[in-house]
C-alpha cells in the first residue's frame, strides 16, 4: 500500500511538474539602430496540462517568445526546457506549432498537410493516414480530408492546423494567435472547440492572443507582457470553473479579470 | 443563352481557315499575297521530303534549345531567387540584359559557331533562358516565409525544405516561366534559321521568298504555326496537371454550408 501511495503521489507530482521552463530568457536583436532589446528577464513555468495565455500589445516579443519555445529562434541568452531537455532545433514529437494563418500548405490536401509531419520523419503509409483520420475526427471535420485549402473556410483550414500541430502527440502544443484572422463569431467556436480539444488530449497549451476576452475564457493563466523590451509584468490566475461557458463572459468575475489585464496594458503603454 | 466561349473561339477559328480558302479563291487577293489553304496543303504533301526534311532539323534544334533555356533558367534562376548575394550580384544585370535584343548577338554566334544547328540552337537557347532565369527567381523569391517557419516547426531538413516546400510553392509560376522560355525557344530558331542557315523551317521560308514562291512560304509558315500551337497545348495540359490543386473543386464541388453558419451549427460544438 505504501508503494502505491508513493506511486500515485510520484504521479501527481509528475502531473504538476513544469512541460516548459524559461529560465532568465533575454533576446536582443540588431536593428537598423544597432541593437535592440526585444525580450528581457523571462522566467516562466508552464505546468503539464495547463492552459497559458499569453497578452501583450504588438511588437512586445510574445511571438518570438513562443518561437523560441518551439525551437525556431534562439534567444541571445536564457535557457529554456521542454520536458526537462533544453530544446535548440523543433521537434515536433515534443512541442507542436499552430500558426497564424496560411501556413496550411495550398497544394496538399487537408489530409495530406496532417500527414505533412509524420511524412517528413517517413513514417509508414498506412501509419500516417490512421492517425491523420483519427486527428480529423479529434478536430470535427470528419469526411474533409480530401478538400484543399482554399476549399475550406477559415475556421476549418484553423482545425486542419490544429489536427497537424497534434497529429505527432507532443505533450505541448504552441499556439501563435491561431484565430487572429477568425471573424468574431467562428473565433469564438473556434475557441470553444479548442477547450475541447485540449481537454480530450491532455496537452499543455501556450496560446498567444492580443484578445483580452480570448484569453481570459481560455486560460487557466494568463501572462501579460510589456511593450518591447518585452517583460512578463503581471501573470493572472482564472478562476472560473471548467468547462468553460459562453455565459461566463457575462459574469462579475470574468469582466474583473479582463480589466485587471486590460489596466495593467495600459498602464504600461 | 449564350455559347460557351470554347465554342465562340472553334467558330473564330474555322471561319478563318475558310476565309484563306475563299479570299483567294474569289480573286480578292493574288496567290503571290496569299496562296490558297488547299492550295498551300498541296504544296505541303506534294514536297514533304523537303519540308519533312526541314522539320526535323528545326525540332532537333528546338528541343535541344528549351532543354538549355529550362535547364540553365531553372539553376541560375533557383540560385538567384533563393541565394541573397547572388541575387545582388546577378539580378540587375540579368534583369537589363533581358531588355537587349539579343538577336543582334546571332552574327557573332554564326562566327563562332558556324551556320549548322549549333548557333541556332546556342541563339534560341539563350533566347529562352531569361524569362525561365527570371520566373524562376521570382517564384523562388516571393514563396510565402510562413510556409518554411512551418516546414521547419515539423522537423524538416534543409533538403526537405526544399523538396516539399519550395518547389511546390515555386511551380505555378516556374512553369509560366517554362511556357514562356519554350516558345521564345522556338521564335528563336525560327528567326535565326530565317537569317542564316542551310536547313530548317526557317530556311525554307526565306529561301522561297527571295524567289516569290508563296505556296511554298506559306506551306512552311504552316508548319511553324502548328509546331507553336501544338507546343502551347502541351505546355498548358502540363500546368494543369502539376497545379491540378488550384483548380480543384472549383467547378464541381462548393463550400457545403456558408462558412459561418457551417462552423457554428453543422460541427459538433
Amino acid at each position: 500500500m505504501q508503494r502505491v501511495a508513493n506511486l500515485s503521489e510520484l504521479r501527481a507530482k509528475e502531473a504538476q511538474a513544469a512541460a516548459i521552463e524559461v529560465a532568465e530568457l533575454s533576446h536582443v536583436y540588431l536593428g537598423r539602430e544597432g541593437k535592440v532589446p526585444a525580450l528581457e528577464d523571462i522566467s516562466l513555468d508552464v505546468g503539464a496540462g495547463r492552459f497559458v495565455v499569453i497578452v501583450g500589445p504588438s511588437g512586445c516579443g510574445k511571438t518570438s517568445l513562443l518561437m523560441m519555445m518551439a525551437g525556431l529562434r534562439r534567444p541571445s541568452s536564457g535557457t529554456i526546457l521542454c520536458a526537462g531537455r533544453s530544446i535548440d532545433v523543433p521537434d515536433p514529437d515534443r512541442v507542436g506549432v499552430v500558426f497564424q494563418e496560411a501556413s496550411l500548405f495550398p497544394w496538399l490536401t487537408a489530409l495530406e498537410n496532417i500527414e505533412f509531419p509524420l511524412s517528413i520523419r517517413r513514417a509508414p503509409r498506412l501509419e500516417r493516414r490512421r492517425r491523420a483520420d483519427a486527428m480529423l475526427d479529434l478536430v470535427g471535420l470528419p469526411g474533409f480530408g480530401a478538400r484543399y485549402p482554399h476549399e475550406l473556410s477559415g475556421g476549418m483550414k484553423q482545425r486542419v492546423s490544429i489536427a497537424r500541430g497534434l497529429v505527432q502527440d507532443p505533450p505541448v502544443l504552441l499556439m501563435d494567435e491561431p484565430f487572429a484572422a477568425l471573424d468574431e463569431q467562428t473565433r469564438m467556436t473556434m475557441g470553444h472547440e479548442l477547450l475541447r480539444i485540449w481537454s480530450q488530449t491532455n496537452k499543455t497549451v501556450v496560446f498567444v492572443t492580443h484578445s483580452l476576452t480570448e484569453a481570459v475564457y481560455l486560460a487557466d493563466e494568463v501572462l501579460v507582457m510589456s511593450p518591447r523590451p518585452g517583460r512578463i509584468i503581471d501573470r493572472v490566475e482564472v478562476t472560473l470553473p471548467r468547462p468553460r461557458t459562453y455565459e461566463m463572459m457575462a459574469t462579475d468575475v470574468f469582466g474583473r479579470l479582463r480589466e485587471r489585464i486590460w489596466q495593467k496594458i495600459r498602464k504600461v503603454n | 443563352m449564350r455559347p460557351a466561349p470554347a465554342t465562340v473561339r472553334r467558330l473564330i477559328l474555322v471561319l478563318m481557315l475558310v476565309l484563306w480558302e475563299l479570299v483567294p479563291r474569289a480573286g480578292l487577293l493574288p496567290e503571290l499575297f496569299l496562296p490558297s489553304l488547299l492550295k498551300t496543303l498541296d504544296v505541303l504533301v506534294r514536297n514533304w521530303a523537303e519540308y519533312g526534311h526541314a522539320l526535323t532539323v528545326t525540332l532537333y534544334e528546338v528541343v535541344l534549345a528549351m532543354l538549355i533555356a529550362c535547364g540553365a533558367g531553372i539553376l541560375i534562376g533557383a540560385m538567384v531567387g533563393g541565394l541573397s548575394r547572388v541575387r545582388q550580384l546577378l539580378l540587375p544585370v540579368f534583369s537589363s540584359l533581358y531588355a537587349v535584343p539579343i538577336v543582334i548577338l546571332y552574327p557573332i554566334f554564326t562566327a563562332w559557331l558556324g551556320v549548322g544547328s549549333q548557333s541556332k540552337i546556342a541563339f534560341a537557347g539563350i533566347y529562352g533562358f531569361f524569362p525561365v532565369m527570371l520566373s524562376t527567381a521570382a517564384g523562388i523569391q516571393s514563396i510565402d516565409q510562413n510556409f518554411l517557419v512551418a516546414a521547419r516547426s515539423m522537423g524538416a531538413s534543409l533538403p526537405q525544405q526544399i523538396t516539399r516546400v519550395v518547389i511546390p510553392a515555386s511551380m505555378p509560376t516556374v512553369l509560366a516561366g517554362l511556357r514562356l522560355g519554350g516558345a521564345l525557344a522556338l521564335i528563336g530558331v525560327v528567326v535565326s534559321e530565317m537569317l542564316t542557315a542551310a536547313a530548317g523551317i526557317g530556311y525554307l521560308i526565306s529561301k522561297y521568298r527571295t524567289v516569290l514562291d508563296s505556296p511554298r512560304v506559306f506551306a512552311a509558315i504552316l508548319m511553324i504555326l502548328v509546331l507553336s500551337v501544338l507546343f502551347d497545348a502541351l505546355a498548358r495540359s502540363v500546368e494543369r496537371r502539376a497545379l491540378a490543386w488550384q483548380t480543384a473543386g472549383r467547378r464541381d464541388r462548393q463550400l457545403p454550408v456558408d462558412k459561418e453558419t457551417y462552423a457554428s451549427t453543422a460541427l459538433p460544438a
